[in-house]
């Protein structure tokens, strides 16, 4: 009997304390993709805005990948069990606009005086900008980039501080990188990036080339797909020579550590992935006896010039929550949005800070002169010509199209269809795609 | 009030059933008839708009011969060297429970894990499996992402995971075989041939049965693991079967309709493997 009361009196105050331990802080619940050791870092930013703000407490969940946690807040919106703040990745923007999950960033902005959106890389803002509103507030951004392995670069009697810039210097680069055992089989490779849409939405872009009609979808709602164009044939030729001849090698769909890897043992020379490596790559590069190049990534010697999209993610702001609670939210992506956290996050990851001061701040000390990789990153971007092709396109079902594109580029690698026809039927599909998302 | 005790007790299963599969598989067949959009923003009523693309769909159709092929291969693979496999294993040699042991042990991992396992072993530059290739017959061979490689490579994991399975139903069923009924046939000429294929395989047919019906269940639909893991449905839609395209629709493109007319057609195949199971089972199928 003594048990029991002792039991019940335990709970009691248990319970009581956890009431009040909550009931003056506010919950703020943030979902996020980043896997690995950066799951550490947000819990250590979020820990960082608690020490700030002891009246808030912030949730940090990882909710597994870009797609993933897409799907989960699909099914949480619908059953009310959403959080606060949820990273989407940069093709769900549409979808997530058209579900009018989410409190336009724009509207928390205007009602602040204390927040400067002109402090934000127009680069960035461009992407996110859709009608001229941005609805989610950037956060970790990259594009793509060329590291290469300067060490293998001068053993094959080539300039290693003369990185290919065109895809036909490419070509014959990694031709020259390959190295053959003598069985025939391929003992090392020119170049590697994973089977991923995106590089083929890069490869556009630099072309100055749109994936679809209205602006890319920014001018107004795309209907139709219009990559099949001569810059995707060229792209799509170029993937498929450099397969062809032995000196690409190509993994399987979005497998970025695969890739990676093959960079990292010095199984190939180059390799074209997302600048949100760097740090990583320059680590490894050390670990393995290897000097390290980057470089941009390629374009036809002729095509016209363009720049890079932005990739990544952005935080959102769920809708229909408690006042205070989205004050809070609202605090919360603020805080992660400063320099600060900025610097930190780029620093520890290799994605870019977003905004100009803290581009600023780590050119001031000197970081760029120490880190030349990130230099070649972010100038990339800088450098990138602005206009709808390099912002990069909206379309609702851009997850859908991805898929008909990387399944089609496989079709072409595998042999069954010419690059002609994977281009032709990928853009057909992809309109298809695109239609049935627009209800046209 | 002894009448209603069992009633009473079977309560739980049937929240836990009703709840967990009677209302989703409910929700499905309704959602199947509608177009969704994601995020709940609403359902648009489209009759049976879902099948009809579904059937008109080339990949659909792709996906659902693929499957019929995964599946007989898989299936045939696993239940004749699981019995040859059991065969052995019923032989009083030293150390058979060791071997049964590790025979036995892919079923205990998962199938995502079995996937990460293979997709190591299979690595075409720093793969076990591809290392014994090169070494031994000098080829290179992009196993997961090549044709039609990729099919044999989720034939052989699917094959390794399913296997032991099947094998300890092998093993205790033809322990059972009695021995007079074997000595006598020996008596009578019958060679170690004859006794396996015209004896002990008819005598375990309702296991055999029954092991198929598993499989194919276990093929079909656990199978995504394997294939997520492994593939990704690559090179492009090579090894996409209809339990992974139902994946892509439903959680990849967020088209609710879509996938849920995918998980109709897949019950409606369920039901009529389990009645045939029935069905034929009770007629054909030799019980002791």
């Amino acid at each position: 009997m003594k048990k029991i009361i002792l039991i019940t009196l335990l709970m009691v105050v248990f319970l009581t304390g956890s009431v009040a331990l909550a009931a003056d802080k506010v919950n703020v619940q943030f979902w996020h993709a980043m896997g690995g050791w950066r799951i550490e870092l947000l819990q250590e930013m979020a820990q960082d805005f608690m020490a700030l703000n002891p009246d808030i407490n912030v949730e940090v969940q990882y909710t597994g990948s870009y797609g993933d946690t897409i799907n989960k807040l699909n099914v949480a919106i619908q059953s009310n069990v959403a959080p606060h703040v949820v990273q989407g990745y940069d093709i769900a923007t549409q979808m997530l606009i058209d579900g009018e999950v989410a409190v336009p960033m724009q509207d928390l902005i205007d009602a602040d005086p204390d927040f400067d959106i002109g402090t934000f890389m127009p680069q960035v803002l461009n992407y996110y900008r859709v009608g001229g509103k941005l609805y989610c507030m950037p956060f970790n951004s990259s594009n793509a980039i060329m590291f290469y392995n300067k060490t293998l670069f001068k053993k094959a009697g080539l300039d290693p501080d003369r990185p290919p810039k065109t895809y036909e210097e490419l070509l014959d680069y990694a031709e020259k990188l390959m190295v053959k055992d003598d069985k025939g089989n391929v003992a090392q490779a020119g170049i590697t990036w994973n089977l991923h849409c995106w590089f083929f939405e890069q490869f556009m872009a630099v072309q100055n080339a749109a994936l679809t009609d209205n602006d890319n979808g920014r001018t107004g709602r795309p209907t139709k797909a219009i990559f099949n164009s001569d810059d995707g044939l060229k792209t799509f030729t170029f993937w498929n020579d450099l397969t062809k001849n032995g000196s690409m090698i190509n993994t399987k769909v979005h497998d970025w550590t695969g890739a990676r890897n093959l960079f990292i043992s010095q199984k190939v020379a180059m390799i074209i992935t997302s600048t949100s490596d760097v740090a990583l790559m320059v680590k490894s590069a050390k670990e393995n006896n290897f000097e390290l190049g980057t470089a941009f990534i390629p374009a036809p010697a002729d095509a016209e010039s363009g720049g890079v999209v932005i990739g990544g993610g952005s935080l959102w702001m769920v809708a229909g929550k408690p006042e205070a609670e989205t004050k809070a939210a609202w605090e919360f992506v603020k805080f992660m949005a400063q320099s600060a956290q900025q610097i930190k996050w780029h620093t520890g990851t290799g994605y870019f800070p977003v905004r100009k001061d803290a581009v600023e701040d780590l050119l001031a000390q000197g970081y760029y002169s120490e880190s030349p990789h990130n230099l070649t990153a972010i100038l990339q971007l800088l450098l990138s010509t602005q206009n709808y092709n390099s912002n990069g396109a909206i379309i609702g079902a851009f997850a859908e199209v991805r898929a008909i594109v990387e399944s089609n580029v496989q079709k072409m690698l595998s042999g069954d269809m010419t690059p002609a026809e994977a281009l032709a039927a990928a853009e057909k599909e992809a309109t298809v795609a695109i239609r049935d998302y627009e209800g046209l | 009030m002894r009448k209603w005790t069992p009633y009473f007790l079977l309560i739980p299963t049937f929240i836990i059933i009703v709840l967990f599969i009677y209302m989703p598989a409910g929700v499905s067949l309704q959602t199947s008839l509608y177009k969704v959009l994601p995020f709940g923003r609403g359902m648009n009523y489209i009759g049976l708009k879902n099948f009809l693309k579904l059937f008109s769909n080339p990949d659909y159709l792709y996906s659902v011969r693929f499957t019929i092929l995964y599946v007989a291969t898989t299936v045939g693979i696993t239940i004749l060297s699981s019995f040859l496999i059991a065969l052995l294993m019923v032989k009083k040699i030293p150390g058979v429970r060791f071997y049964r042991t590790l025979i036995f042990a892919p079923y205990a991992i998962s199938p995502a894990i079995a996937g990460a396992l293979w997709t190591f072993l299979l690595n075409p530059v720093v793969g076990h499996v591809s290392y014994f290739f090169q070494t031994t017959m000098g080829i290179q061979v992009e196993w997961l992402t090549s044709k039609p490689y990729a099919f044999y490579a989720i034939i052989f994991a699917s094959v390794w995971k399913i296997l032991p399975f099947d094998m300890i139903f092998y093993i205790a069923t033809i322990q059972n075989v009695p021995e007079e009924i074997l000595e006598s046939a020996t008596i009578e000429g019958a060679s170690s041939m004859d006794r396996t294929w015209k004896i002990i395989f008819p005598m375990v047919s309702p296991i055999t049965f029954y092991l198929v019906i598993m499989n194919i269940v276990a093929t079909m639909f656990s199978s995504f693991a394997i294939i997520d893991v492994m593939t990704k449905g690559g090179p492009g839609q090579y090894t996409t079967n209809m339990i992974y395209r139902l994946y892509l629709d439903g959680f990849y493109f967020q088209k609710a309709g879509v996938a849920s007319a995918q998980s109709v057609i897949l019950i409606a195949i369920m039901i009529v493997v389990t009645m045939v199971y029935f069905k034929v089972g009770e007629r054909y199928v030799h019980y002791q």
